[in-house]
């Protein structure tokens, strides 16, 4: 159903804001950025942090699963892929500005390289086939532990320039700045250049759904064959729709490396992230742009919830605290898969619907 | 007249089954040729080599002379080939307007990069595209639609749907499989209407498979019988119509418009 005013234009249809309650959101939005990490404690940015990454990750799952729809459970696999590639360039000295479109490149190099085999293969074949991506990439991480760290970690050193321009000083990006006497910690400042991420990725999730290039994605997940006799390509545009979302899960992987400092394999590149990924989307809402952003705050800000009432139920509460907020999740989304198959983005949609009609709600 | 679409010697086996044997069809530039025939005749399957998604064992099939059997399915859609499918093949969660800007697909040589971060030449293409396809959806009165999730919306317009989008591919060569299907009297009037504006308005060739014999005698210029994968008689729908191979086979009796109790066969679910 139209979710806004008919736009006879392209353009009209492309903005972002369509009325003027949408402008007033948006602008209340950005002012909220702006603000929060100026008043927000430690553990709030961290959990800000972790959810603008998560953002990220999802966007990249919702290119390859939710436009294209090929079930990858592979993506914790292209998720390591780029942070360790900041982890390890970073160990040699390199800027972050340099190493986070490095993860992305790394992953796509491999999404690219896996995603002709991955042509054969449709829905749960392709999703076992990917699984297999996790174990191969832990497997080659854990085998080159001079480089990796193998078992035992690596540590995510965060330079602002190159390492070995100034003699064996280095330019962490870690140290707290003054600017005008406010004080601008690392925190803060992963939050703005990850905020900056997200939002460059969801507009270009959201450009990808308005475009040629994501309606031909669309197609060949609603029906393939009739694609075809469109004119569409499917092999190449699930190759595109492998390297674009590999690409960006990388950047994923690489925000989450600095983000953590100190990275080991697994946990957590382990098949419950690609999972949680999957589950993130889904309750978000697959296939809309809406769900790569609803679908992970909502992860994030459920988790600790899920662990407090899986504490006071008999049974799960014998379970430890991350299996229970799994077990519950888990039911979460099959509740929604069952009753709202649009996830968050149907919920939205139904109050929106609510309210444009109101008051004649019926 | 010159053959646009040349069909020779197609021969398609599954197994021991012979859906094609032997045919033999050339369609003239801004013709409507109808192509009707038994369940299980083989117009589908007819359909299916010419739009790249069976390949035939012998023959061949070209569209002004380029070979199509040599192309993979989004190639002949490029060289030219619009189709309308029996079972609808919409794209059911994008709205009717996407579905139609698929149509535009081919032409529109969209970079994947270039839509990914919305540059400007791609936002322009798009725009022009989106022109185009507004020009189907007034032709076809779609405007009502245009912006519901195609899988929403009822059977006869979708059917429509699924025309406009193939128009919007502005095809050499039209394929139709039984539009009618499916659409009451009213319906199944309009689209008669929209095909003839459709020959009259833009240079368009027509194949069209059918079962309703009333509606091909209206409109088609030439008539193709097929009985068990053979072709079993050509020409004008008079000459067919009296044809006595073509009432043995097909109408079974005396010539008669259409047998009512194949045509609510053919209605899908």
């Amino acid at each position: 159903m139209p979710n806004r005013p008919l736009a006879a234009d392209y353009r009209d249809a492309r903005r972002l804001w369509a009325g003027r309650w949408e402008r007033r959101g948006l602008i209340l939005a950005i002012v909220a950025a702006i603000v929060f990490p100026m008043v927000a404690g430690h553990n709030a940015l961290t959990i800000a942090n972790l959810t603008l990454i998560a953002i990220v990750g999802a966007s990249a799952l919702m290119i390859l699963t939710g436009f294209t729809g090929q079930i990858s459970l592979g993506h914790a696999a292209f998720l390591a892929l780029g942070a360790y590639t900041a982890a390890v360039g970073g160990q040699a000295g390199l800027p972050f500005w340099l190493l986070i479109p490095a993860g992305g490149l790394v992953a796509a190099a491999v999404g690219l390289a896996v995603g002709p085999f991955a042509l054969r293969l449709e829905g749960l074949y392709l999703a076992i086939v990917t699984i297999g991506l996790i174990f191969l990439v832990n497997h080659v991480l854990l085998s080159f532990p001079d480089i990796t760290g193998g078992v035992g970690g690596i540590g995510v050193p965060m330079h602002l320039g190159f390492a070995e321009t100034e003699g064996s000083v280095l330019t962490p990006f870690s140290e707290t700045w003054q600017l005008g006497g406010i004080a601008i910690g690392f925190e803060q400042k992963l939050y703005a250049l990850y905020a900056l991420i997200a939002l460059a990725t969801v507009l270009g999730l959201r450009n990808l759904a308005l475009s040629d290039t994501g309606r031909a994605m669309m197609a060949v997940r609603d029906h393939d064959l009739a694609a075809a006799v469109m004119g569409v390509n499917p092999a190449r545009t699930k190759i595109t729709a492998f390297g674009v979302s590999s690409f960006v899960a990388g950047v994923a992987g690489a925000m989450f490396a600095y983000q953590q400092q100190y990275l080991t394999v697994e946990p957590p590149f382990n098949l419950l992230l690609s999972v949680q990924y999957i589950a993130m989307i889904i309750l978000g809402g697959i296939g809309t742009v809406f769900g790569a952003i609803a679908g992970p705050v909502a992860f994030v800000v459920l988790t600790p919830l899920m662990e407090a009432l899986g504490r006071q139920l008999p049974l799960i509460s014998e379970l430890s605290s991350s299996q229970q907020s799994t077990l519950l999740f888990s039911l979460l989304v099959i509740v929604f898969l069952i009753f709202e198959p649009l996830g968050l983005y149907g919920v939205w949609l139904r109050i929106k619907r609510y309210f444009l009609a109101w008051p004649f709600s019926y | 007249m010159s053959a646009l679409l040349e069909v020779r010697g197609l021969g398609l086996r599954f197994g021991n089954v012979t859906a094609l044997d032997g045919i033999d069809l050339a369609v003239h530039e801004r013709e409507l040729l109808a192509v009707i025939g038994p369940n299980g005749a083989g117009k589908s399957s007819l359909y299916n080599c010419i739009s790249g998604l069976y390949r035939p064992q012998q023959g061949s099939i070209t569209l002004a002379g380029a070979d199509l059997l040599a192309l993979a399915p989004h190639q002949i859609a490029a060289a030219g080939v619009g189709r309308v499918f029996q079972n609808l093949a919409l794209f059911d969660n994008l709205s009717t307007l996407d579905n139609l800007m698929l149509g535009r697909h081919p032409r529109m040589g969209s970079r994947w990069w270039a839509d990914w971060l919305g540059l400007p030449g791609a936002l322009a293409n798009e725009a022009e595209h989106r022109a185009a396809v507004e020009e189907v959806i007034d032709f076809l009165h779609l405007a009502r639609w245009r912006d519901y999730p195609v899988g929403l919306l009822p059977y006869g317009v979708r059917k429509r749907i699924e025309l406009g989008r193939a128009l919007c591919m502005a095809p050499r060569l039209l394929l139709l499989d039984e539009p009618a299907a499916g659409l009451n009297q009213e319906e199944t009037e309009d689209l008669a209407a929209y095909l003839l504006d459709l020959r009259a308005e833009r240079d368009i060739t027509i194949v069209l498979i059918e079962h309703e014999l009333g509606f091909v005698m209206d409109l088609a210029d030439r008539v193709a019988v097929l009985d068990f994968g053979r072709l079993i008689a050509c020409g004008a729908p008079q000459e067919v119509r009296q044809n006595p191979e073509v009432i043995a086979a097909y109408i079974g009796g005396a010539p008669d418009d259409g047998d009512p109790g194949e045509a609510a066969q053919e209605n899908p679910a």
